[in-house]
């Protein structure tokens, strides 16, 4: 096959959300009412303080966009497809076709998040924009750097979705891992509350593990709360977190291949 | 010539591990090494040529669809060797892949919210067709199997007739050497079924396709395949033509002769009775050789004969004779 395949996969899963185009109305009205919560809750926190632990309020409320929005995407679609293809056996049909079933569903998931990106957050965006304000990037070379941050963090947060969907494989159940994965994110990714405001211990900790990767360091990055000399050395462990997890995914894909025992049909 | 696939002392067997009921159940089973064995196919052996529409037969549970997994690449068999297109279909899953069509009747291969005709493309990026080919295949398979109707409909809207007329046409668009359909027909009304049938029937002769097929409906196999392979509780009945399996088991007609009035015990040399109903007697014809004259001039005139009946066997019935017979007919198997 050519590679051309995946892009394709990601377009007519693009295109598959849109026939469902109608009930994103919700979804947007959702994520308007959520956003704005979190952006009352930082404003009463701050309480008229201009700075606190050098970050603005207008840093976090274009935080609040980024580390939950745009990075901290909902991966529920994902884990329950892949669990319950895998669980089904319907992962078979997957398996008569030329191709890697981790990078189609890669490609079609991206598909889906770019909907969900152009017609959830955008929209959601410029109403914070124009009403309460954004942030640009601090910096040039901070806007440079959120790219391969923001293609990082989706790459990451797509192999633990994986991870907790293959292990549906063994233990049989969806629906709680994708709880745990939701809770684990909500606290250790930063997407809701920035390590600068965690106790500094857990902060330094959580620093390190690869969920931090997924929303905390590409909005420091952005805002401008890393230097150059951090923004490479993290851009580094990052890449390192990736390999592992990306090899740890290979691993036990090939192991629930090799005990794919199909469900009799 | 040369056989496309090859299967030499085939077995899958199935590990399951015993499940107890309820949570603590459950918790147990985790470290439970308990298992229970399921021998879905059990040492078999065939060999299909090129351009061959073989029907793959058997009761429920009788390893067929385990069978089609195994050549399909899904599935490591667990013994005996496979070759499919002089490979081993598990180790190239993704070249094997691109040779083969596969069509699972209960399963779907299409992209429930979109087109057909978005899942058409989407092939012809996976499989990397050519674009005239692909135009080429498309058309042909739209005007074979009447599909303009329905290819610009989400497939969450077709009827099953429609769906499956679309599987067919999807596994077919890369011109596969080899199609494998696991029960095709399957909740098709008679209509659907004879469509999909004559269609299967023309691609491979016409294209000369190999052709595998699973199913249940004896009339799949008479129109489409003229070699069937039977299988029961995982091993291997019979091998070879349907008129040879009808030959092998006799032909076994039946014969009903009504009388006027009952004429009491009959007893013929030509004919075995199998029921008697006074007026109306039932007789089966054990010997091929024997013709209905033959019985006729035996019975004589003088009876007050008023009508007979002979029924050949239908395909459904050769059939059930031969689950009937079978520890008898298993090892006569080629
Ligand atoms: N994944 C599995 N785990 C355990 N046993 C299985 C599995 N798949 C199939 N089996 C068993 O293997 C045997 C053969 O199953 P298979 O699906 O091949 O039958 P089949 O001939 O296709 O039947 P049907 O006509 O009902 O479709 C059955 O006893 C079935 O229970
Ligand atoms: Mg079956």
């Amino acid at each position: 096959m050519r590679l051309s395949a995946y892009p394709a996969f990601t377009t007519t899963a693009f295109q598959a959300r849109l026939a469902y185009r109608n009930q994103v109305w919700a979804s947007v009205f959702g994520e308007l009412v959520a956003t704005f919560a979190y952006i009352a809750i930082w404003t009463a926190a701050f309480a008229g303080a201009s700075s606190v632990a050098g970050v603005s309020l207008p840093d976090m409320i274009t935080y609040v966009l980024l580390a939950g929005s745009l990075l901290n995407w909902r991966t529920d679609r994902l884990i329950n497809e892949l669990g319950e293809s895998v669980r089904t056996g319907d992962v078979t049909v997957f398996l008569l076709k030329p191709f890697q079933y981790p990078g189609f569903l890669a490609a079609n998931h991206f598909g889906q998040y770019a909907f969900d990106q152009i017609v959830i957050t955008l929209p959601v965006a410029i109403i914070v924009a124009l009403t309460v304000g954004l942030l640009p990037p601090a910096s040039l070379f901070h806007g440079l750097m959120f790219l391969p941050y923001a293609a990082l963090s989706w790459l990451i947060l797509f192999c633990l979705a994986c991870l907790a969907g293959l292990l549906a494989f063994w233990l049989l159940t969806v629906f709680a891992l994708e709880w745990f994965l939701r809770g684990i994110m909500a606290l250790c990714s930063g997407a809701i509350v920035p390590l600068w405001f965690m106790p500094s211990q857990l902060a330094a900790a959580l620093g390190y593990l690869p969920f931090a990767w997924v929303s905390y360091y590409p909005s420091a990055v952005y805002l401008g709360k890393l230097d150059a000399g951090q923004s490479w050395t993290h851009l580094g462990i990052g890449l390192v977190w990736l390999v592992a997890l990306g090899s740890f995914l290979a691993w036990l894909w090939a192991r629930a291949r090799h005990r794919l025992v199909v469900q009799g049909g | 010539m040369l056989p496309i696939i090859s299967a030499d002392g085939v077995g899958k067997t199935f590990r399951q591990l015993k499940r107890q009921s309820g949570f603590s159940g459950a918790v147990r089973s985790l470290f439970s090494r308990d298992y229970s064995e399921i021998r879905a196919v059990d040492g078999v052996s065939f060999a299909i040529g090129a351009g061959e529409a073989v029907g793959y037969l058997g009761p429920n549970g009788a390893g067929k669809s385990t069978m089609i997994k195994m050549m399909t690449g899904i599935l490591t068999p667990s013994a005996g060797a496979l070759s499919v297109l002089g490979r081993e279909p598990h180790t190239h899953r993704m070249t094997n892949a691109a040779e083969i069509g596969v069509v699972f009747g209960q399963r779907s291969q299409l992209w429930w919210d979109l087109p057909v005709r978005d899942s058409y493309d989407l092939n012809r990026h996976i499989y990397d067709i050519p674009e005239a080919r692909f135009a080429d295949n498309l058309a042909y398979l739209t005007a074979m199997l009447d599909m303009a109707s329905f290819l610009d409909r989400p497939v969450r809207q077709l009827s099953l007739g429609q769906r499956m007329r679309a599987e067919i046409a999807m596994a077919l668009l890369h011109d596969p050497k080899i199609l494998f359909l696991d029960e095709p027909t399957i909740g098709l009304d008679v209509v659907a079924k004879d469509a999909v049938r004559k269609f299967l029937a023309e691609i491979n002769r016409e294209r000369g396709t190999t052709i595998i097929l699973t199913t249940h409906d004896l009339v799949d196999i008479e129109e489409i395949c003229p070699r069937l392979i039977m299988v029961d509780e995982g091993k291997l009945l019979f091998d070879g033509e349907l008129k040879r399996l009808r030959a092998s088991l006799g032909s076994r007609r039946r014969l009903t002769l009504e009388f006027a009035t009952d004429p009491g015990p009959l007893v013929l040399t030509t004919a075995t009775l199998s029921a008697d109903e006074g007026a109306a007697k039932h007789f089966v014809l054990e010997d091929e050789t024997v013709s209905l004259i033959d019985v006729l001039n035996e019975v004589g005139r003088g009876h007050g004969l008023k009508d007979v009946k002979l029924d050949e066997p239908d395909i459904e019935e050769v059939i059930r004779t031969f689950y009937q017979n079978k520890p008898s007919l298993a090892g006569a198997a080629p």
